[in-house]
């Protein structure tokens, strides 16, 4: 028998949950809820969303926002060069980090090694966009390139670039993936680099003695082993880089093919808030399914210990 | 007794008010009656027969003058001073009245039955420097009819929204004039208060006026359809600055014959990318096709991908996106900044000629180029053959009909408030009568520019809803750097049919 005093009433947990449930009704729920409303209803936000539809163009009923959001000519380049984040910046980030995690464990100065590679990450996202744009300045006339870059290239002897605004767009997309990785990178080389030294000496001294190369030992042993947590720090990247904004909005304002969704949802925020209300769904609707695989993932690995 | 003296004084007060009048109404002498040949017009008149081509007011109003006072001999009276029929017999006054008719036309004040002590409310945006000037405009009106201004200084919409619901303040000063559409049952004729529409050209007119009802009176303007340069490198290669668009066509080519780079069209402004390359095209449009042209590029009724937009985006383009005609040809038009275009044309030595920018422009020539004088080493020139201008204007629209409202009203639409206006150097006022009364050489230039106008614009950028703003200047850096023209023009087209809806 159990003493009374050791019973909970079924009012005392949701007492104890109360604080953080208003909060998150608050700031979470209640604005979701909003959001998606709002995304119903015609491009300002204010109307029935049939307001927006011509006769003998397509219409889609309530789901006119996500016509738009969905067809027009600059979301779709949004939605492919944020799939480019995805597909070629996440990767970059990544790999970037576990090459400076690795690498770092190899050298004498490994603390500062891994403290300047951390660095960025307390610059802010804005800072880092205007630092960068002095980075890749072009200086058009006669004047000297201030830029680091184009200072180098010229040095050199060669023509300098333009970085950001380049008229073939994967130019400008590169420079803009290479400010992501330099501020990213730090992140993903800590949490990497915790996770390797995670890896039980015994297994990599055993691997040794039976002969492995450091490469093998690298690729069959330690690999396999953070697996999980590349997992995390990916899926973590991904999200961050769907919601990528400051970068672009600071260093091309989406121009000269480097628009991103987050940023036409802020161009639209003003004016057109039923449309911007529109692109931010959607925003959270592609990054549920990794939310929820990250959930997944971390299920298993609770029900594995 | 009492009686007897009243009537006395009755009789003085009438006898004098009567003859006031047929004084006023005293044929006017005329020196020379002139039948209007083509292409005359009255500042042409008084430069010939007055010896100065700034006193046509004296013309236009002694004409007028004397049409009433003799219909059968001038059967037409001059309306709007830019607008003169062939055929007209035109009564050109002599000397010596039109010199009298100048000295003394600025300077009546009238109460319009104010008392002293009485009180306007008014609210507008400026402040500081600009508060002061406004001041210096209104102090002879204060003066002379003891009234007391009480202002009220927000750039906000929404005071002015509040305010217009409760208590409306007796005469607003707005830099828009979205207020008339708002306050249009609650806003008063102006010309009914006492403002003579004469005194503006009849585009303002129309722009002020809801259902025939005249609501908004323009009080200030600036214009930035100009071209910076440098006098001392004109001089130095023996270039002229341009007075028609086939002389500034010329003088491009003529730039490029030598070697030298005529502009400098550097946009880039972070986020705002485009806007620089909006008023230049703005200005071409302004030129080849005229200030009704961009008001409906404005309102939707002409489509952005239209032929004449094209026109304007291939001249904008010819020179842009070439190196021999811009600094840096199509990489330095969308990667330099907008400000370090400036600086291009007054470095030493200079990378280009021109550069098309507004009114600050001059302040940032000065602030990092300190040693370089106005006038001689850095000034401006109206763009050339331009048929309307581009700018900013504020209006004056009045809630309240009271005497002291009444008077402020009638005082800065009458030619005395126009130019106590000029002299105060409040940038310009659209005020005809403002002419001539400039003392800051920049406005002088600028007013010149104004009152040749056929129509006054509003930045097609600031004035267009954000989305297609965006577009626009989408376009532009989007044709600049190599995109297809027709499907850059397409994209806009589509945003400004979609904001506009």
């Amino acid at each position: 028998m159990v003493p009374k005093i050791m019973k909970q009433g079924t009012l005392t947990p949701w007492l104890y949950l109360s604080a953080a449930l208003i909060i998150m009704l608050l700031f979470i729920v209640y604005p979701t809820i909003r959001t998606v409303t709002l995304s119903f209803r015609d491009k300002r936000g204010t109307q029935p969303a049939t307001v927006d539809c011509d006769s003998g163009e397509p219409c889609w009923g309530v789901f006119e926002n996500y016509r738009y959001a969905l067809t027009n000519p600059e979301m779709l380049q949004a939605l492919r060069n944020n799939a480019l984040w995805v597909l070629l910046m996440v990767p970059g980030t990544v790999g970037a980090g576990l090459t400076f995690a690795v690498l770092a464990d190899q050298v004498r100065y490994e603390r500062l090694a891994k403290t300047i590679v951390f660095l960025p990450m307390a610059v802010s996202f804005v800072g880092a966009g205007v630092i960068w744009k002095f980075v890749y300045y072009l200086e058009s006339g006669k004047g000297a390139q201030i830029g680091v870059l184009n200072a180098i290239i010229t040095g050199l002897g060669g023509k300098p670039v333009a970085w950001l605004t380049n008229s073939n767009w994967m130019v400008n997309s590169i420079s803009l993936w290479i400010v992501g990785i330099w501020l990213w990178a730090g992140f993903c080389m800590t949490v990497l680099s915790a996770a390797l030294r995670a890896v039980p000496v015994e297994i990599v001294e055993a691997s040794r003695v039976d002969g492995a190369s450091e490469w093998q030992i690298f690729w069959r042993i330690m690999f396999p082993l953070i697996l999980p947590t590349i997992t995390v720090v990916t899926t973590t990247m991904i999200i961050n880089v769907l919601k990528v904004f400051d970068i672009v909005f600071v260093m091309t304002n989406g121009l000269n093919g480097t628009e991103v969704i987050a940023n036409r949802m802020f161009k639209f925020i003003v004016t057109n808030q039923g449309r911007s209300m529109a692109i931010a769904v959607l925003l959270i609707v592609l990054t549920i399914p990794i939310m929820v695989f990250n959930v997944r993932r971390f299920r298993e690995q609770e029900m594995m210990r | 007794m009492k009686k007897l003296l009243s009537l006395t004084l009755l009789t003085i007060l009438l006898l004098t008010f009567v003859s006031g009048t047929a004084s006023a109404e005293d044929p006017v002498t005329c020196q020379e009656e002139v039948v209007v040949q083509k292409d005359d017009w009255l500042s042409k008149y008084a430069n010939k027969y007055l010896g100065n081509g700034r006193a046509w007011p004296a013309i236009f109003h002694l004409h007028n003058r004397a049409a009433e006072a003799n219909p059968d001999k001038f059967p037409d009276k001059i309306e709007n001073p830019d607008l003169i029929e062939v055929g007209w017999t035109i009564c050109i006054p002599a000397a010596e009245d039109a010199t009298s008719f100048l000295a003394t036309y600025t300077e009546g004040i009238d109460c319009v039955g104010a008392a002293s002590g009485d009180q306007v409310s008014v609210l507008y945006q400026w402040s500081g420097a600009e508060e002061e000037k406004f001041n210096t405009v209104v102090k002879p009106l204060v003066d002379a009819c003891g009234i007391k201004i009480v202002a009220q200084s927000s750039r906000d919409d929404a005071v002015l929204d509040t305010k217009a619901k409760s208590t409306p303040p007796d005469v607003v000063f707005w830099p828009k004039i979205a207020p008339l559409t708002l306050y249009t049952n609650q806003l008063r004729d102006l010309g009914e208060l006492g403002a003579d529409p004469a005194n503006y050209a009849p585009y303002w007119q129309n722009m002020g006026s809801v259902g025939g009802r005249w609501l908004a009176a323009p009080v200030k303007a600036d214009i930035k359809t100009i071209i910076w340069y440098s006098p001392a490198n004109f001089e130095l290669f023996g270039y002229t600055v341009p007075t028609t668009w086939a002389e500034l066509d010329a003088l491009v080519e003529k730039m490029v014959a030598d070697g030298n780079v005529p502009w400098s069209m550097g946009m880039e402004s972070g986020p705002a990318t485009g806007w620089t390359g909006s008023d230049f095209i703005q200005d071409l449009l302004l030129v080849q096709q005229g200030p009704w042209y961009v008001l409906d590029v404005i309102s939707g009724k002409v489509a952005y991908n239209d032929a004449g937009v094209k026109a304007a985006y291939e001249t904008y383009g010819k020179w842009a996106k070439d190196e021999a005609y811009t600094v840096g040809g199509a990489t330095g038009t969308v990667s330099t900044s907008f400000l370090d275009a400036i600086h291009k044309v007054f470095s030493d030595p200079p990378e280009a000629m021109m550069v098309k920018q507004s009114g600050f422009a001059g302040g940032e020539i000065a602030s990092q180029y300190p040693d370089l004088v106005y006038g001689t080493d850095y000034d401006f020139f109206a763009v050339p053959g331009a048929l309307g201008v581009q700018g900013g204007a504020d209006f004056m629209m009045a809630f309240s009909d009271s005497s002291a409202a009444k008077a402020l009203v009638v005082y800065l639409t009458s030619p005395k408030g126009a130019a106590e206006w000029a002299k105060a150097g409040f940038d310009l006022s659209p005020n005809r009568m403002a002419l001539g009364h400039y003392a800051d050489t920049a406005l002088v230039k600028k007013s010149i520019a104004l009152a040749g106008a056929a129509g006054f614009t509003p930045d097609i950028g600031d004035t267009i809803p954000a989305p297609f703003g965006e577009a626009e200047w989408k376009a532009i850096v989007d044709y600049v750097n190599g995109a297809d023209l027709g499907a850059a023009l397409d994209a806009a087209a589509a945003a400004q049919a979609d904001a506009l809806k």
